[in-house]
């Protein structure tokens, strides 16, 4: 009975140590976000559609009173955290308007993508820091 | 004497100066956009933006998606260049057919096409080699084997210049794209993407 209990045990220690350990980068990276008061992310989202694509939904927002472009690239990650190579990986560009949300609608290349990680920033600015959120 | 001297010291100056003159021929990085600087005409930039745009629309619309779960076979139609430019429309349509290729959804045929088979090869060597004795003929195509296409995918480009003023041109570009179901000639999706340009009047955009 006593090797019984501490087999279980060592076998939950084990069971433990055995997970896979999480990414420390965050699923959604602001870059250039210098002071970080004119562009926020006010929601993330991914699912699995029925046809098997993913599809994630950024909704950021733009806090300023002047219009501007923000540059925005998705990496497609497959279930075993290896990017997908795809031209729908590059940077693209979506119009921010003064004081409103934009929403980035994205579909994954293929039905692979289990996960993914988002880009953001405004165009034309340098690397300065990052805001995670989590799915 | 001296006027031979004087003139082969010239020579050598003008030579010296011409060759300063000359732009250094240097490789560019083609993911580093700033490393070049915006053109009136179309480049691989816009190319590559229209490409994911499209596909990106297209992969969104949900259009590629075969109710049984396999995959459609996608024809090339005719891509019009309705532009001023000389360009070789294959530049945006291969970046299409190959992401349409990945996605799993979708092969393309090179059997059919607006001008005939698109790889000629595949279809002289079914036609030459089927009944020669030279061959195992169980190694060769047999006849009613290639796949007709469910899909047409076709498009336009097109190309408006406006005068803004005596110095100022704008230029846009328009990229119309259809993809038809062959079986009920009804188009499954469809999308347009403009490009506008703001440069000199010097600039020529063809």
């Amino acid at each position: 009975m006593k090797y019984f209990f501490v087999s279980v045990f060592i076998g939950m220690l084990l069971s433990g140590c055995n997970t896979t350990p999480k990414p420390k980068d965050p699923i959604v990276k602001v870059i250039d976000s210098c002071s970080n008061n004119y562009l926020v992310i006010n929601d993330i989202k991914g699912r699995i559609k029925d046809n098997g694509f993913m599809q994630a939904q950024v909704i950021g927002e733009n806090l300023t009173n002047g219009y501007f472009k923000v540059k925005y690239k998705i990496v497609w990650l497959d279930e075993n955290g290896f990017a997908i190579d795809s031209i729908l990986s590059n940077y693209t560009t979506t119009p921010a308007y003064p004081n409103q949300p934009f929403y980035i609608n994205l579909t994954s290349p293929n039905t692979k993508a289990k996960s993914f990680r988002f880009y953001l920033k405004k165009e034309g600015k340098t690397i300065c820091q990052e805001q995670s959120n989590t799915l | 004497m001296s006027r031979t001297i004087k003139h082969t010291l010239s020579s050598i100056l003008a030579t010296l100066l011409l060759s300063g003159c000359a732009t250094a021929t240097q490789n560019i990085d083609m993911n580093n956009h700033k490393q070049t600087p915006a053109v009136m005409g179309l480049d691989y930039r816009d190319f590559q933006n229209v490409a994911q745009d499209m596909i990106q629309s297209l992969v969104n619309s949900g259009a590629i998606n075969k109710q049984d779960g396999g995959r459609y076979v996608l024809v090339i139609s005719r891509i019009t260049n309705d532009t001023m430019q000389h360009i070789d429309t294959d530049q945006l349509v291969k970046k299409i057919r190959v992401a349409l290729l990945r996605s799993g959804k979708v092969v393309i045929t090179t059997a059919v096409g607006v001008n005939g088979a698109e790889d000629n090869m595949a279809m002289q060597t079914r036609r030459d080699l089927r009944g020669n004795a030279e061959f195992n003929q169980a190694t060769v195509a047999a006849k009613g084997q290639m796949i007709a296409p469910d899909l047409s995918l076709s498009g336009k480009i097109i190309q408006r210049n406006i005068t803004i003023d005596s110095s100022t041109q704008q230029v846009e570009y328009y990229f119309q794209m259809s993809l038809t179901d062959i079986n009920t000639g009804l188009a499954f999706w469809e999308d347009e993407k403009v490009i506008g340009k703001l440069g000199s009047n010097d600039s020529v955009a063809w």
